[in-house]
């Protein structure tokens, strides 16, 4: 009993020193392409990287109990311009404290993937695309609220006879789909 | 016959036998005599204030330091008033006199779950003693939070929180966050993170054996908080400002509302597109429009030292 307490004790020590830092932000996101530019009328990959902080996790996309709140890659419309797909990578089932349940969760660096849909008679220039990255992060004794990481992504179209330039290869052979 | 009472003169009190005069009152006494005893009580005087002062200095200042101390150890726990899930009114000052757990939760949070049913057994336990417990929703909206009370029985008072709520108890970062509240209406505790139901038993049996009316010195909290360090609350004057977050007391009413107009001619340096006053207005947990709207108050109370030669 005793041995319990100060188990949890300390592990509620570590909580709080890790909580009582303030607003607490634990997750960052920025939006790359897989080229430099995009044509009229292609298609092209972009994904949105993001780091959780050690410590925590932020659910999975398809939580495992209905009452936690999902990650999710929100954008918002652009004419001419369409979101094809979202790609979710697969959580890692962890084991908490405070569930019975294993859990599956995001942690570290995970990757989210989509294409983009250029329009056939979108003219060259540089387009803004907006979004937001949201999720809940835990840690092993406490939730922080709900938040979002806004994104923003620059377009840029060029002619169909200006070539492309690979970047951000990394992520794009990495990325999981699922 | 001669008239009874005619030429009966009483005779005076201490005339003696024989019809003597009676005696004159005595001198005042000397001059020299009173100014000792002037001089005597003068004296008297000083060293009774100067045993006033050395008492005051050495003893009831340093007992009345140590009261305040301790006053800041466990400082009053916030009014509020708010609505419970089923309607009715809540007010924290109706629990008065009782020992209150104030718990922050959300139906997402898993921690915060796990300790609802120990909870349940607390208030079970300890309500006739003149315990509760009052739960604070952060849920969004009262729909699962009704679900929730219904699947696990809960028997204490459940509201819906708000930022305003958050920020008086000091900033609530996680969940849950659990405060002890005792009888005096002091807070005594506060637990970050799932804590285990034995913790909080403890805490309340140390508080339900406390008179109403004395603030418990030597209260035992236990988990990782050593003694002496102080729980933080929020400053009403900052969060129910016109501008949350900014302390506008000092300002008078034309110059608050210059103030206000100053920041609503700026742009939020957070991204937000919106000017700093609608940002802190809108947004109340943005740090930056809330160091923003601080750094401006500071500048433009500087100017007006400045101005004033101060």
């Amino acid at each position: 009993m005793l041995r319990t307490t100060l188990r949890l004790a300390l592990a509620s020590w570590a909580a709080s020193v890790a909580l009582a830092q303030g607003p607490v932000q634990v997750v960052e996101a920025k939006w790359v392409m897989a080229s430099d530019a995009a044509h009229p009328n292609s298609m092209v990959k972009a994904a949105v990287v993001a780091k959780v902080s050690a410590g925590y996790h932020i659910n999975d996309h398809k939580p495992t109990l209905d009452y936690l709140i999902p990650t999710e890659l929100k954008l918002e419309p652009l004419k001419q311009v369409e979101v094809e797909d979202v790609t979710y990578p697969k959580g890692v089932l962890k084991k908490f404290a405070f569930s019975d349940t294993p859990l599956s969760v995001y942690e570290g660096r995970l990757v989210v993937g989509s294409v983009l849909q250029v329009g056939r008679a979108m003219a060259p220039g540089a387009y803004t695309l907006k979004g937001k990255f949201s999720y809940q992060a835990c840690n092993d004794h406490a939730c922080l609220p709900p938040a979002s990481v806004p994104l923003t992504l620059t377009l840029k179209v060029v002619p169909p006879n200006v070539p492309l330039k690979p970047e951000n290869s990394d992520v794009f052979e990495r990325a999981q789909v699922e | 016959m001669d008239d009874p009472l005619v030429g009966q003169v009483p005779e005076p009190e201490g005339a003696g036998q024989g019809g003597q005069a009676p005696q004159a009152p005595p001198p005042p006494q000397s001059p020299g005599v009173s100014r000792s005893k002037v001089a005597a009580g003068a004296v008297l005087a000083l060293a009774l204030v100067a045993g006033l002062y050395v008492a005051n200095r050495y003893w009831i200042k340093p007992a009345v330091k140590i009261q305040a101390e301790g006053s800041k150890e466990h400082p009053a726990a916030p009014d509020f008033s708010l609505t419970d899930i089923s309607g009715n009114k809540l007010n924290l000052s109706d629990y008065k006199g009782k020992v209150v757990m104030l718990d922050f939760w959300a139906t997402w949070c898993g921690p915060c779950r796990i300790e609802i049913p120990g909870f349940v057994e607390l208030q079970n336990h300890y309500a006739n003693q003149g315990f509760t417990i009052v739960g604070v929703s952060m849920d969004d909206s009262p729909e699962p939070v009704v679900e929730f009370y219904r699947q696990f029985h809960m028997n204490y008072p459940v509201a819906m929180g708000d930022a305003r709520l958050e920020e008086l108890y000091g900033g609530i970062i996680g969940l849950p966050t659990t405060f002890l509240i005792g009888r005096d209406g002091r807070i005594y505790a506060k637990h970050e993170g799932a804590t285990d139901v034995s913790v909080f038993e403890d805490e309340i049996k140390q508080l339900l054996a406390l008179a109403p009316d004395k603030e418990a010195a030597n209260f035992q909290r236990e988990g990782y908080r050593a003694r002496g360090d102080q729980i933080e609350l929020g400053d009403p004057a900052e969060i129910d400002s016109e501008v949350p977050g900014v302390n506008l007391t000092k300002l008078t009413a034309e110059r608050k509302e210059t103030f206000k107009k100053l920041l609503a001619g700026q742009q939020c340096p957070c991204g937000c597109k919106l000017t700093l006053l609608k940002c802190r207005q809108v947004d109340r947990q943005c740090a930056i429009s809330r160091k923003a709207a601080r750094e401006q108050l500071e500048k433009m109370m500087a100017k007006q030292e400045a101005s004033t030669g101060l």
